[in-house]
């Protein structure tokens, strides 16, 4: 799978682009949102995997950029954040719901392995 | 053709073609524009940074012969880049943005433009809550859109005073007399005079009890 990696923190970033791509996954890593839309604009893209909490625009504010383009519309969208999931009902997760977010990773509760089978689970979907 | 320059908002913008978009604005002068923006997909053009959604630009354009115009050049006035460093203000940014794009026609109405260039102002100042923001800007689309309830008599045409309590009928958007337990008082019935007197949503942080009187008030705000 060809992923978008939006990860700010330059360490958390290397380590999962390298985990990533030893899975057999070609990864894009990027450490804010004009980044991440230059990326996306140079690169075909089957999934997005992004930290909400991003210098100078959050992660929202990508979205909506993001979603804007028609040909962006349908790639799925996972977010491993340190922004804790809220309940069903809470204005961000009606957000992500209304931008086609399909996953919602803690990042202090979830696991390389956790994030390398929601991966694996998307490459089964699309393949 | 001639070219006109304008203050705007920009309320959404969609792909058109390979590299082009078309962006809707909203100008004091000119009402709810589409302009069609060229190249802007393309990194290096000169109207890239359309991220930049929470900010006002002045912008050069041709009327086309349609219902679209194209932009010609942009530059960014005044960029509120404190919303976008919180995400419950960023969320409600988008859905002011919304509502009012849904609410205006195309005719030139500045009133629409100052409301949505107040409301970036008070979500960029971290000190001014959500809720106020929210509650104010609600109050504002109905009294620019001419419902504003009566704050001045009840149901029987008698005015609303201070020693009474009343509740709301949001049918008729009036205040009805309760003495038993109604859910209003006097306290509430000034601070909606307030807000619907178009005061900013700073000023309005200086009426006493503020909190209360957003918790008391939320439910005439609530989506009917």
């Amino acid at each position: 799978m060809r992923i978008l990696l939006i990860e700010p923190d330059a360490l958390l970033g290397k380590t999962y682009a390298k985990a990533l791509e030893a899975a057999g996954h070609a990864v894009y890593p990027v450490r804010n949102a004009q980044a991440a839309i230059i990326a996306a604009d140079e690169h075909p893209l089957d999934l997005v995997i992004m930290e909400l909490q991003l210098p100078s625009h959050n992660g929202i504010a990508f979205l909506q950029e993001f979603r804007s383009y028609h040909d962006w519309s349908d790639i799925p969208v996972v977010f491993h954040t340190f922004a804790p999931p809220h309940s069903q009902d809470s204005a961000q997760a009606i957000v992500a719901k209304q931008y086609g977010v399909t996953a919602w990773l803690y990042k202090p509760q979830t696991t390389l392995a956790q994030l390398l089978s929601i991966v694996h689970r998307h490459a089964v979907e699309i393949s | 053709m001639k070219q006109l320059v304008t203050d705007v908002i920009i309320l959404a913008r969609t792909d058109y073609g390979e590299a082009d978009r078309i962006l809707t604005v909203l100008s004091p002068e000119y009402g709810k524009l589409r302009l069609l923006a060229k190249g802007v997909r393309r990194v290096k053009s000169k109207l890239a940074g359309g991220i930049e959604l929470f900010s006002v630009s002045t912008i050069t354009f041709v009327k086309g012969r349609g219902e679209i115009g194209t932009l010609v050049s942009t530059r960014l006035s005044k960029h509120y880049s404190q919303i976008v460093k919180d995400l419950q203000r960023t969320m409600l940014g988008y859905e002011l943005i919304k509502q009012l794009n849904k609410t205006i026609e195309d005719e030139p109405e500045p009133e629409y433009f100052e409301l949505l260039h107040q409301a970036f102002e008070a979500l960029d100042d971290h000190t001014v809550p959500l809720s106020l923001v929210s509650m104010w800007f609600a109050a504002q689309l109905t009294r620019l859109g001419g419902h504003t309830p009566n704050l001045q008599t009840d149901e029987q045409g008698r005015k609303l005073v201070s020693d009474q309590l009343y509740d709301f009928d949001s049918e008729h958007m009036r205040f009805v007399t309760n003495p038993l337990d109604g859910a209003f008082t006097a306290n509430h019935i000034k601070f909606l005079r307030l807000l619907y007197a178009g005061n900013t949503p700073k000023a309005m942080m200086q009426v006493q009890g503020i909190g209360k009187m957003l918790v008391d008030c939320s439910p005439l705000f609530a989506v009917r």
